[in-house]
Order: structure tokens, then sequence, then C-alpha cells
């Protein structure tokens, strides 16, 4: 009795912090996460056991630990009636999971390092040009799906590259450089997501309180000292953050593999599977590779989630706000930034200004674009394939933007407000998503849907993957709102709500008038860059988004028309100009977000 | 009119014990305060009779009814936020108002009301602002409007006054107090002031580690402190130690150091042997200049003088340890000057010095 008693009592306390709005909510936000995350995912778990993965580790396309050739070759050649001594960078295949794991290796540790010296840069110190420089270290994270790298691969061709014509035919020197192959897409990636670290240990460094380092610099400490005893230190959850996302994102990098025509990748082997799987069939490699990206994925999230928790530590000043050091650069350090950062960063985020230059240019075959040209512009408008594909992709990001705010909005607020255990799961949930590689969604997403809902509405091989994009989008891109909302909530205090609740007011009341207006900015600035990522999502998009094929009525988005369109003749001109489209959203959301909103640009993070 | 009671409420945070046992009764129209250093329990008490905490063990009563498991918006009563928790989004006149909405009340009914009972704080003519607009002392009415104005079974005050500067804040506790008793409502306050907790209440509990340690007036409890927390948290004490020398019924004399010896009263329920470790509490404005036949007389050195006003408070030296007494300004006292004050047995409070250990719950 006594026992039933206690029972009750401790029932009825975790009842009694639940309301229907928190309970709809919840089951809202974990049916969701179950049937759109969860569950495809367990499938392709399912399906991946069916295979054993010894099998694949002993097989050397696989796993190779004796590589053959040399990651350089130097030859003498004679090309254009000229002598030159051909350099050739394209580094040796240990096997596809292997080169894989390597190649993320590099990028995260080459990304960290010269993130960490911009952000260090950027943060603390202040010099003539520093604004153009902050806008130039940003310009790689403006997604353009495979045309960026296109232009990278332009710049490091040997025949036609610009790099090439600059040190054989400009400069008339006897060498040609050529970066191919897995080394391509190594150089490709750091370039690429460099900024991801930038922003995120220039976010911690900004955030150090300035008496940290004054304390360092009272007792003695200057220079690189103070910068490895305290500043570095103290920034290292935000170089963690960053270097958790670098990895990630370079694992289940697609563009980059494929317009380096580089297919000894985890990444671009799903994706060939996917290719072949328009009958209905989906090889059960497929499964069993998503599965080891995930668990790479997984671990390294997981672990730096924990870790970053663990470092997250609280600056004990007083007093409220501060305004961060920063010190005027002397003349030394102004030369090295002119002559070694500056052109480093211009190189950096010439693929997206090439972007624009591919756009209007009229034929761009040889190192130098000719011509100018709006044609390709109003392509992307006449053009039926295209046209439909910027349709689509419009209708599938604006239905997940509807989906994300709702589950954005209910699972940050339960997970804010309520006060029973499940909240650590659904946060888990709600967050992860970030962390998971599209390909494996889209891999989980075609077994699931095409099986236990065969010939519904979501069964993307018969109806087609137009309601399942939408499904898709919402759930990747969930945690970009989720954050926003509940960064929101976290500056609401808690008694304003009591305050309404006390005087009479149930939970919906409280939340309609008095949470959703004094969160409504965050709710649409976290909505929008949502929708930013939907618009140029490509993982699914290539894959999921292909299986209806590119007829007339296609049901495709914008990332796998671009895909297509790369290897068509003109192709990579029109390409391009879905480019500057994407280019285009992207900035005045965040020029909307930054400036109308007074919010900092969402960056990505763990 | 309502009364609440808090039958043997605990409240676990983890492993910290936030309140422990706790029972109170507050009656009709009692302005009833919960006194007690920072994080005593006092707001998680208040908390839980506003619902927002649930307690792990015992009820909550308003008259008859157990109201334990009733949603805060259900319970009838307002509270006022240390931070006032003004809506940013909404003018005073929607902040006021949004309690009558709610009760549907009509909407020339929630005008007048309004009205009123922004007249009643002071406050008319500022309808129209947002909380920003107003100053610390406007933000704390339009709060009190807030509660007020749904005429609540039970107003609840969170350290109300702490956020204003002092001035304010004598003056607001006056106009509480003042309208506390004009609309005769049910009133828990909480604060961790002890003169504000005194000059404001009808009755006071004192709060140390989750437990409540005593019930009664203010004049109660500061003449007679149920143990030693009580004594030296109210008013400026001194305590002195010393071992007792001779036990009289409810006289005890303590030898404080060679050459002092006090004696004073046994604080109630308590025994002491002769030789046992003692401490001596008394009140600084309970010493006196004038050496009246019988009191204990205490010859020291000035350590510190600090005028006050009202009076000079006087640090002083005897030997090992120091007092506080307060005396009347015009005396002049020389930094390091030998001094002789007077306190009358009645006075001084002895308790045992075990006591300083063991706190124990009503």
């Amino acid at each position: 009795m006594v026992i039933k008693g206690i029972f009750l009592r401790i029932l009825k306390r975790q009842l009694f912090y639940l309301d229907p709005v928190l309970v709809t909510q919840l089951v809202l936000s974990l049916l969701m996460m179950t049937i759109f995350l969860l569950a495809p995912i367990a499938m392709v778990l399912l399906i991946s056991l069916n295979y054993n993965p010894l099998d694949i580790f002993m097989d050397p396309t696989y796993v190779n630990l004796y590589p053959k050739g040399s990651p350089i070759t130097m030859r003498t050649i004679t090309f254009r009636n000229r002598e030159f001594t051909l350099i050739k960078i394209t580094g040796v295949s240990f096997g596809i999971i292997l080169n894989s794991l390597i190649n993320s290796f590099i990028v995260t540790i080459c990304a960290s390092i010269f993130g960490t010296v911009i952000a260090f840069l950027m943060a603390r110190y202040d010099f003539p040009g520093k604004i153009i420089m902050r806008i130039l270290a940003m310009t790689p994270l403006l997604m353009t799906p495979f045309i960026n790298v296109f232009v990278i691969r332009k710049i490091f061709d040997w025949k036609d590259g610009i790099l090439s014509w600059i040190i054989g035919d400009v400069l008339r020197l006897p060498f040609r450089i050529g970066i191919e192959d897995l080394a391509g897409v190594t150089i490709t990636q750091i370039m690429t997501f460099f900024p991801i670290i930038y922003l995120n240990v220039y976010s911690s460094m900004i955030n150090i309180d300035p008496s940290m380092e004054e304390q360092a610099e009272n007792l003695g400490a200057r220079g690189f000292r103070l910068f490895r005893t305290v500043t570095l230190p103290l920034s290292l959850p935000g170089l963690a953050a960053g270097a958790a996302i670098v990895f990630i994102f370079s694992l289940e990098d697609v563009a980059a593999p494929i317009v380096f025509n580089e297919k000894r990748f985890m990444s671009y082997h799903i994706l060939e599977r996917f290719l072949e799987a328009t009958t209905g069939q989906l090889s059960p490699v497929a499964a069993t590779l998503s599965i080891i990206l995930l668990a790479l994925a997984l671990v390294t999230f997981i672990g730096i989630k924990k870790y970053v928790t663990l470092k997250q530590y609280a600056m004990l000043s007083r007093g409220g706000r501060w305004t961060p050091r920063v010190k005027k650069l002397g003349i030394r350090g102004i030369i090295v930034v002119y002559l070694l950062i500056l052109p480093l960063l211009l190189f950096a985020a010439f693929p997206q200004i090439g972007v624009f230059i591919y756009a209007i240019a009229e034929e761009w075959t040889g190192p130098l674009p000719h011509g100018f040209t709006l044609k390709n512009m109003v392509k992307i408008v006449e053009d039926p394939l295209v046209s439909r594909a910027i349709t689509n992709s419009l209708s599938y990001s604006a239905l997940a933007i509807i989906l994300i705010i709702v589950i954005g909005l209910s699972s940050s607020y339960f997970i804010s407000r309520a006060k029973i255990p499940i909240t650590d799961l659904l946060d888990v949930l709600v967050t992860s998503p970030i962390a998971l590689p599209g390909l494996v969604i889209a891999v989980g997403y075609f077994y699931f849907f095409s099986s236990v809902f065969r010939g519904t509405p979501l069964d993307p091989i018969t109806f087609g993957p137009s309601l399942l994009l939408p499904l898709a989008y919402s759930v990747r891109r969930l945690p970009f709102t989720a954050r926003a909302v509940f960064a929101g909530l976290q500056q609401v205090h808690v008694a304003l709500e009591e305050a309404s609740l006390n005087l009479g007011a149930g939970r919906l009341r409280t939340l309609v008038s008095i949470v959703i207006p004094l969160i409504g900015l965050n709710i649409l600035s976290g909505a929008l860059i949502s929708f930013v990522y939907c618009m140029s999502e490509t993982s699914v998009g290539i894959t999921i988004g292909g299986l209806k094929g590119v007829g007339e009525e296609h049901q495709a988005p914008i990332s796998f028309i671009m895909m297509d369109y790369l290897r068509r003749v003109e192709g990579p001109h029109i390409v391009a100009s879905l480019g500057v489209l994407l280019i285009t959203i992207q900035l005045s959301v965040i020029t909307l977000v930054n400036i109308v909103f007074k919010q900092r640009y969402a960056y990505i993070g763990v | 009119m309502t009364r609440v009671a808090l039958r043997k409420v605990s409240k676990k945070f983890g492993e910290v014990v936030a309140v422990d046992k706790a029972s109170i009764e507050v009656d009709h129209g009692e302005f009833f305060t919960l006194l007690g250093p920072s994080g005593c329990g006092k707001t998680t008490t208040l908390r839980i009779v506003a619902g927002f905490e649930i307690p792990d063990e015992g009820s909550v009563f308003f008259d008859d009814e157990d109201v334990t498991f009733k949603k805060p918006y259900e319970r009838g009563c307002a509270m006022v936020f240390q931070n006032y928790a003004l809506w940013p989004h909404m003018t005073v006149y929607d902040n006021v108002a949004y309690g009558l909405k709610i009760r549907k009340v009509p909407k020339e009914e929630v005008r007048k009301r309004v009205k009123e009972v922004l007249d009643l704080v002071g406050l008319t003519g500022l309808e129209d602002r947002y909380p920003l607009q107003l100053s610390g002392g406007q933000q704390q009415r339009v709060a009190l409007a807030r509660a007020l104005v749904i005429e609540p079974k039970v107003l609840l005050l969170d350290e109300p006054l702490s956020n204003l500067d002092a001035k304010l804040r004598l003056r607001m506790r006056e106009e509480i107090k003042k309208l506390q008793k004009d609309l005769n409502i049910t009133t828990i306050y909480v604060t961790h002031d002890q003169e504000e907790a005194m000059s404001i209440s009808d009755r006071i509990a004192i709060m140390n580690r989750g437990r409540i340690i005593q019930i009664g007036r203010p004049n109660e409890i500061y003449m007679n402190p149920r143990n030693l927390f009580v004594a030296t948290f109210i008013g400026r004490s001194t305590a002195l130690k010393g071992y007792v020398e001779h036990v009289h019924g409810k006289t005890v004399k303590m030898r404080i150091n060679e050459k002092l010896a006090i004696t004073g009263k046994l604080a109630e329920d308590y025994k002491l042997n002769i030789g046992e470790e003692a401490i001596a509490i008394m009140h600084p404005e309970d010493f006196s200049l004038d050496m009246k036949r019988g009191a204990n007389v205490i010859e020291g050195r000035v350590e510190l003088t600090m005028f006050l006003g009202p009076f000079l408070h006087l640090r002083i030296n005897i030997g090992d340890q120091s007092l506080i007494a307060y005396i009347d300004p015009d005396y002049e006292v020389r930094l390091g000057s030998k001094i002789r004050l007077a306190i009358s047995e009645e006075d001084v409070i002895v308790f045992p010095t075990k006591e300083w250990e063991e706190i124990e719950t009503v």
C-alpha cells in the first residue's frame, strides 16, 4: 500500500508537469522523428546485416593497405610545342573506406589550422580591409552544389587550368601543375569547409572574457605563449565543434568526388548504387557502406558533443557585457596579412566568384573565360526542365519549412520547459540530423518507404519523390530552426510564462500570447536559414530526387538537375546560373537575418 | 479571503533538499513573511504555493481544499515576481488587463477595473507605455497592479523590492502594507531582508536550510528567539562566547574572560550545566551609558565608530572578543579610548554553544 502510494505520487508529480499542449508537442515531435528518421535508419541497419561486413573489409576495393603508385608524379612532356615538367598531385588509393577516412582526417586538420589562424586574426586584431577579408573568409560557405568544385577543377587542371596557365604560359616557367583525383577532392574540401572552423572558433574567441587574457598578460604571458596557454584552450570547444562538423561533411560530401570523377570514396560509391536503383532495387553494399558512414559520423558527433559540454567553461566574470579585446595590427603583421592571408582567402573564395563568371561567360574551355552573355541566366527560366526543378525545390522547401516550424517550435518548447526525463532524448533526436549523412537518410528512405509504404504516396518508386523530399528536407534541416527557437526560449525568462499561468491562462494561451510573440524573430530567422539549406539540399536531392528520372513532368529538385546538366553540352553554364540563383537567395536571407532581425547568422556547429 | 496551509511539505532538487517538512498556516487577510538567508528554500516554498513546483511530500491547502496537484492557472492566486516578469511586448494596460481577459470579463469592466487598479498604485496615465519605458519603481507597481486586478485569493510576493533603490524600497514597503490592509488579501511575502520582514509582516516564518525554524509576530521573534540561528540572524546582535559559572533557575552567570562575567537569562527550552560552553546574545540598542543597579557592566576599548544618524554605532574590544553597541549620537567617543557600558540581565539571552550545530524545526 505504501509503495503503491509513493508510486502514485511520483506518477502524479510527473504528470503534473505535462498538460495537453506539452503532450501534443512531445507526441508530434517523437512521431515525426521516429517515422522519418529512426525507422528508415533502422531499416538500413537491418538490411546491412544481410551482408557480412568482413567481406567488405577483406575486399581490396574497400580496404587496401598496400597501395600502388605515388601520390605525386613528375615527368617531362611536350605540350603545345613546348617542353614542360609536369607535376601531378593525385594521392594514392587505400581502398574506398580508407580513402574516405584519410581524406576526412587531412581535410579536418588542414581546415582547423587555417580556420583557427583566420579566426584569431579576425577576433583579436584590427587592420585596414578587415571587413572585406571577413566577407571573403565566409564566401566559401555559400552553397553552390557541384559548380564551385567545377571551378576548382578549372584552377588545377594541368592543360587548361588557371594555375598551369599562370606558371607555364604567363610566367613562361617550364612547369605545369595538375591536382587531380583523390588530391583534388581533398583540396576542394579544405577550401570549402575551413570557414566552418573559422566561424566556430571566432565565436568562441569573442566570447572569452577579456579579463582572462588580461590576467595572463598581467602575469607576464604575451604573444604566442598567451595564445597557446589561454586563448586557444578557451576556444577549444569551438574548434572541436567545428572540426567535428567538417569531418562529417567531408565524409558525406558527394559533389567533389563527382566533379573530380573520383569514384574511390564511400559517398560516391553509395550514390552510384543509387543511380542504378531506378529499377526498384538497391544493392545491399549501399546499406553496409551507409552504416559505416553513419557509425563514423555518430561517434564523432557524440564524442565531440560530450567533450564540448564538458569543456564549456563558464566565464566567471560579473557585470554583464564586455567588448572583446581587439588590438591594432603592427606593420609587420599587416605585411603578412596582405602577402599571405589575403591571397589565400581570395583563392578560397574564387570558386564562388568563378560561379558568377561561368554563368555570364559565353565560353570557358581554355584558362580564361570569353564573351559576355545573359542567355544562360534566361535559360534557367526558359528551359522547362530547369524551371520545373526550381518550382519543385521552392514548393518542397516551402512545405518543409511549415513542418520545420511546427516541429521545431514543439520540440524546442518541450525541451526547454517540460521537467521530465525524456527531454534529453528528444534533444538528441532533434539536433542529430545535423550530423547524419544525407546519403544514409536517402538510402534509409529508399528501403523503408518503398517497402513498408509500398503503393502509398510516400512510396518513391511508384509515386516519385515529391512527398518524400519535403519530409526528408524537414528532418535534415530541422536543427537550424530548433536551435534558433531554443536560443530564443532561453532568453525568455520562465517567469514571463509563469506570470501568465499564474494569472489563469492555460498553456496554449500562454504559448500563443506570450511565448510566440517574444520569440517570433527567432522562429522566423531559424526558418529562413532552414529554407536556404532546403533549397540547396544535395545528398537526398540527387539520390531520392532522381528516382522518377528527368522527363517533362519530373519531380527532381535543383540539385539533381545541376548534377544532370553538368555533363551536358553547355550544361555547366546553366548549372552556374542556378548557382548564382542559389547564392542570391542565400545572400538575401543572410542580409535579412543580420540586418533586419539583428541576429547573428546561425553558424554550423555541434 | 482564503486561509493557506502547508502540511509537512518537502521538495528536493536532485540531491539538494530545498524544503524540508515545512508546515505553515496563514490566516485570512494575514500578511505572512518567509524570511531567511539566500538558498534557505523560501522561494521554493512560495512557488509550491503558486503551483509552479509540486512537493515530493506533504500537501497544500487553500481553506479546506487540497490544491497540491492543481495547476497554477487553477489556483486563483497572483504572484509578483522578483524580476516583475512584465511582458515586454505588451503595454502597461495589456499587461494589467491580461488576467481579466483570460477570465472573460466584459470589455467595459476590464477597462474600469484596470483604471481603478492603476489609480490605486498611482500609475494613471501610463497605460500606453511599454515596460521598458518605465522606471524600476513604476515597473514594480505594474507587476503589483497586474496581480491585484484579478482580486486573487492569495497574493504572493517574491522579494518584490529587492531591485529598487533604498529610498524607493522604503516607500513601496509602506504602500504594499497599506494596500494589503485596505484590500484585506491573504499575502505571503518572501524576503531575505530582516528589517523589511519585521516592518511589514503580521507574522514571520524564519527559514534555514529548507526548514522552518520559528514562526511568530515580529516582536516575539526579536525578543524571544527560539535558538541561536534566529538570535544571530535577526538584528545586529553580538554573540559572546564563554563558560557557565553559575546557574540559578533561569538565571545564568557566564565567564567571558578573566575580567568579565555576564549574567543573563537562559533561553527557553534549554538547559545548561556549570562549566559548559555557552553563548550570550545581546542586541546593540540594549546597551546604555547609565550604570543602573543590578545591570551587567562591561568595560572595553573603542575599536570603531560609525555615525548612523539616530545613534552612534560602536565596536568595542573586550579582550579577545568584540561587541556592537548603539549609543546616543551626542556622546563623544574617541577611537581607542576606554568605555563602560551597562546591559540589564533581562536583555542577555544565553544559549548552549552546541546549538551552533543543531538547528531544530518547529
